[in-house]
């Protein structure tokens, strides 16, 4: 494979790229699915990508295939050239420079298929006896496992190695001609060494689901809080990280242009990305830089963009060290049942299911799997109720993040409330 | 080679068990430009070959992107072995797949020339150029193409042979303005569908007509209202009625998630909506109409066939794969489709419609005296449950029976089974539409289509 990929960039010097980047990653997975609560298909995939970027007369193009053919790539080189000929001189195209030569590995090199069928079985043991009302539509865990070599015309030269497991149930509960809505969580784990049950929140949301078979409204409309909990924190997070990359910012239509160093969400919000720390990241960005654990919001104020090398180099700003993703929310101090009990009236929310935000971050959707809480308790699932507001304004008024966090393997969360929604 | 001269019959002999045999290519073309400039020029082709082995209630599943003779001799002998291994641990009460044999062919690749990469480039610059020149008052514009080629060639173990070439050419024009406060406001529409890049698109220029509609949307949502949250008579475009019929009950009628606890489960034979409503997930052709995702036998190797979903408002059927409908006790109905060639098939809907009524667009905006007409959707979502949403990107209030002011963007939601039953007007025409991907496990292209519909549905809003 080293070779295979030292001889692609060869071709593209050769070719005449003045610039040129090679990513070449063999990948294996592996997978093990139960469908209705029993086992039900074993699937092993082997592919081989190439990734060729090339830039000439500020040109660029990128043309992937999974064939590692001397025929395949002198073809997609041919067809590279043709690709990056016919675009437009951009001089914001370029590649990472000369950096030392590095090696990244993380996590298995092969899977455990007796802990893949353990694990999976103990699962559905659990949920059969524990749940019986829970109908476990999709089950699966698997191990993927990549190796990537990573070249450029400049110098960069590196490999990575990485081996993790992944976790991704979907589950309705139904009971007589009561169901629940759809429920899932998912993990991505560096072994398998405990029940899945325990991974990402599942037996929560496995339980809370068997509640969901009989749901009521919300007795009115009115404007109150949301506790936004870690399955559904991404949602809210989605619009922040998005308007801070490139498109929106290098177009100038991002709530957060000009942001860099000011105050744009609450000082009870920090969020990294740790694509390093997390096993469900990444080692090198998209560019070709080693990913580093990066600080986006500290204590409210917007610390990084997430520009890539062309963003940075289109807006003149800084280039981030992570692609994003791997998102961590800092924990708060408070206990989530206390966190809970400071709600007057509100939506315990677990799933969004709502259009995506405006420019302007106006958003509303449909909370899903989802409790009304008056006077600071829990009081029973809700079902067509529908919350509305503004993502920006929503960040700026987070009033409190809890000392409980859920470790998605891809994400860390906690539970968070933001006041100042409409539900109805 | 074409992948439709392989002749994968010859590795029948090595096929002790059901087999499913599946070499594909999937060729992705993505070019975008943001306010002039070339941000996305990548071309990927992905391909290999697949063995699906069942064998006593389980399937063994392998892959693998070479796709020569050894290749795909260790891709059907590394599936045997998976379903051999799986079924050791883990038997499944034994479930008689339904036999299949049918040969299909089709191919939706352009007979004309194709364009090279710069023409195309070059007639997105014109489309750019177009825009930029009669829109001055734009913060930012962006046109994008996507192309996707899925070409197929399957054999079975039972004999059924199918090739298809299914092909799609969507670009998607974004506009941003301004409104008064300084705030972006955004607008975008997806043209194109079915076919090659060469056979859907004519000349930049032949875009003119719907940009402009486009960009006075654009201007009349620059002083848009928000909606009244709450339920309301509202009409649905047929964009809306399309994503109405494919999240709202499409996924609901799913053999699968029927069986994983769907309500439509508990409403076969029912009435489900007003009986102006009939529902068909087609396979290929309406009225003699090429759909836009056409399916002539799916990737278990029967021949596709179209499902009454609702017939005058009553639910008749649900989609089956081999499996749901041994299990059911009807016949398969060809909605088994994989999206690439390492993924295993599912029951995915193909071309899902409301069939069209008797009733006027102008008659129906006319009867409403105070609501909604909305146009376009973005994204939308199921539930078991029946329960929907979807955000609406463009729509107009409707007062004493004349469209008013545009609407900020909004998300509407409800009960498929319950909202449908508010049906009280269709209209005679109907749209289709392939512009979006449909996720469940695998993303695929899908087809969606229908008239305008008047009915009650939850708006959110102030």
């Amino acid at each position: 494979m080293t070779h295979f990929a030292e001889q692609a960039l060869d071709a593209l010097t050769k070719r005449g790229f003045s610039k040129a980047r090679v990513q070449l990653t063999e990948s294996e997975h592996h997978e093990l699915a139960a469908e209705f609560g029993e086992l039900s298909l074993l699937r092993t995939n082997h592919d081989t990508s190439i990734s060729l970027l090339g830039i000439v007369d500020d040109k660029q193009g990128s043309v992937s295939i999974n064939k590692c053919t001397h025929e395949a790539l002198h073809d997609a080189v041919e067809d590279l050239w043709q690709v990056a000929q016919g675009s437009r001189p951009d001089p914001a195209n370029d590649i990472a420079e000369r950096q030392p030569k590095a090696s990244f590995v993380a996590g298995a090199e092969v899977p455990d298929h007796d802990a893949m069928f353990e694990r999976l079985s103990e699962l559905l043991d659990h949920s059969r006896t524990q749940y019986p009302t829970l109908k476990m539509g999709g089950a699966i865990v698997t191990f993927n496992k990549r190796r990537s070599r990573f070249l450029n015309s400049n110098g960069v030269d590196f490999e990575s190695r990485r081996g993790s497991y992944g976790m991704s149930l979907m589950f309705t509960a139904k009971d007589g001609k009561d169901t629940s809505s759809f429920n899932y969580t998912g993990a991505a784990l560096a072994q398998l060494d405990r029940p899945l049950k325990d991974c990402a929140n599942a037996d929560t949301l496995m339980r809370q689901t068997t509640e969901q078979v009989r749901t009521r409204k919300v007795p009115a409309k009115f404007t109150g809080d949301l506790v936004i909990t870690p399955e559904s924190l991404s949602d809210f997070l989605g619009f922040l990280t998005q308007n801070i990359s490139d498109v929106p910012m290098i177009a100038k239509t991002s709530l957060y242009h000009g942001k860099l160093g000011a105050k744009v969400a609450s000082a009870k919000l920090s969020l990294d990305s740790r694509p390093r720390e997390l096993i469900g990241g990444y080692a090198i960005t998209g560019d070709g830089y080693p990913a580093e654990d990066t600080t986006l919001v500290d204590a409210g104020v917007l610390r990084s963009n997430l520009l890539s090398l062309y963003g940075a180099r289109k807006t003149g700003l800084t280039r981030a060290a992570t692609t994003g993703g791997c998102y961590v929310v800092e924990a708060g101090s408070t206990p989530r049942d206390a966190l809970i009990g400071e709600v007057e009236r509100g939506v315990l929310i677990t799933r969004f299911s709502g259009g995506r935000p405006n420019d302007k971050g106006d958003f509303s959707g449909i909370a899903k799997n989802s409790y009304y809480i008056e006077g600071g308790e829990v009081r029973y699932p809700l079902s067509e109720t529908m919350v509305s507001g503004n993502m920006a304004e929503l960040l700026a008024n987070i009033t409190t993040v809890s000392r409980e966090r859920v470790d998605f393997g891809f994400a860390v969360y906690p539970w968070v409330r933001a006041t100042g929604i409409g539900i109805s | 080679m074409s992948l439709r001269d392989e002749n994968l019959a010859a590795y029948g002999n090595r096929m002790s068990r059901y087999t499913e045999l599946r070499l594909q290519k999937n060729t992705n073309l993505r070019i975008s430009l943001l306010n002039g400039d070339v941000v996305a020029n990548a071309k990927s082709a992905d391909s290999g070959i697949s063995a699906r082995v069942f064998h006593d209630g389980v399937w063994g599943f392998s892959s693998r992107a070479e796709i020569d003779g050894d290749a795909i001799t260790k891709t059907i002998d590394e599936a045997s072995r998976n379903a051999e291994l799986l079924a050791k641990y883990a038997p499944r009460s034994e479930i008689e797949l339904p036999p299949a044999r049918t040969k299909k062919e089709s191919d939706f690749a352009t007979k004309k020339a194709r364009f090279s990469q710069a023409q195309m480039i070059a007639f997105l610059q014109a489309i750019d150029a177009r825009i930029a020149e009669r829109y001055p008052d734009l913060k930012s514009r962006s046109v994008t193409l996507a192309d996707l080629d899925m070409e197929k060639r399957l054999y079975t173990s039972e004999g059924s042979d199918g090739y298809s070439n299914t092909t799609r050419s969507l670009i998607v024009v974004n506009m941003v303005t301004t409104n008064a406060a300084g705030q972006p406001v955004e607008l975008r529409q997806v043209f194109g569908g079915r076919g090659q890049f060469e056979d859907v698109f004519s000349s930049p220029a032949a875009l003119d007509d719907e940009i402009d509609a486009l960009h006075a949307h654009l201007m009349k949502k620059r002083e848009a209202v928000a909606p009244r949250a709450g339920v309301h008579d509202v009409i649905l475009d047929s964009e809306l009625a399309g994503i109405l019929a494919h999240e709202a009950i499409g996924h609901t009628t799913e053999a699968d998630l029927v069986r994983e606890g769907s309500v439509a489960g508990d409403f076969l034979d029912q009435l489900v909506a007003s009986p102006l409503v009939t529902m068909v997930d087609y396979a290929h052709t309406r009225d003699g109409e090429t759909l836009p995702v056409p399916v002539y036998i799916d990737d278990e190797g029967v021949e596709s066939r179209d499902a009454v979903l609702i017939e005058n408002g009553v639910l008749k059927s649900f989609m089956h794969n081999k499996e749901s409908s041994s299990l059911f006790g009807v016949n398969p109905t060809g909605n088994a489709r994989a999206y690439q060639f390492f993924d295993e098939p599912l029951i995915r809907m193909r071309n899902t419609a409301i069939l069209p009524g008797n009733d006027k667009l102008e008659d129906m905006i006319a009867s409403i005296e105070d609501g909604y007409y909305l146009m376009w959707p973005s994204n939308g979502q199921a539930d078991s449950t029946s329960e929907f949403m979807f955000g609406v990107t463009l729509g107009y209030e409707i007062k004493n029976g004349k469209l008013g002011r545009a609407i900020t963007d909004t998300t509407i939601a409800g009960v498929a089974f319950d909202m449908l039953k508010t049906v009280s007007m269709v209209s005679d025409e109907m749209s289709w539409s392939c512009a979006g991907m449909c996720g469940k496990k695998q993303i695929i292209p899908v087809g969606m289509g229908g008239p305008s519909i008047k009915c009650r549905i939850h708006i959110g809003g102030q």
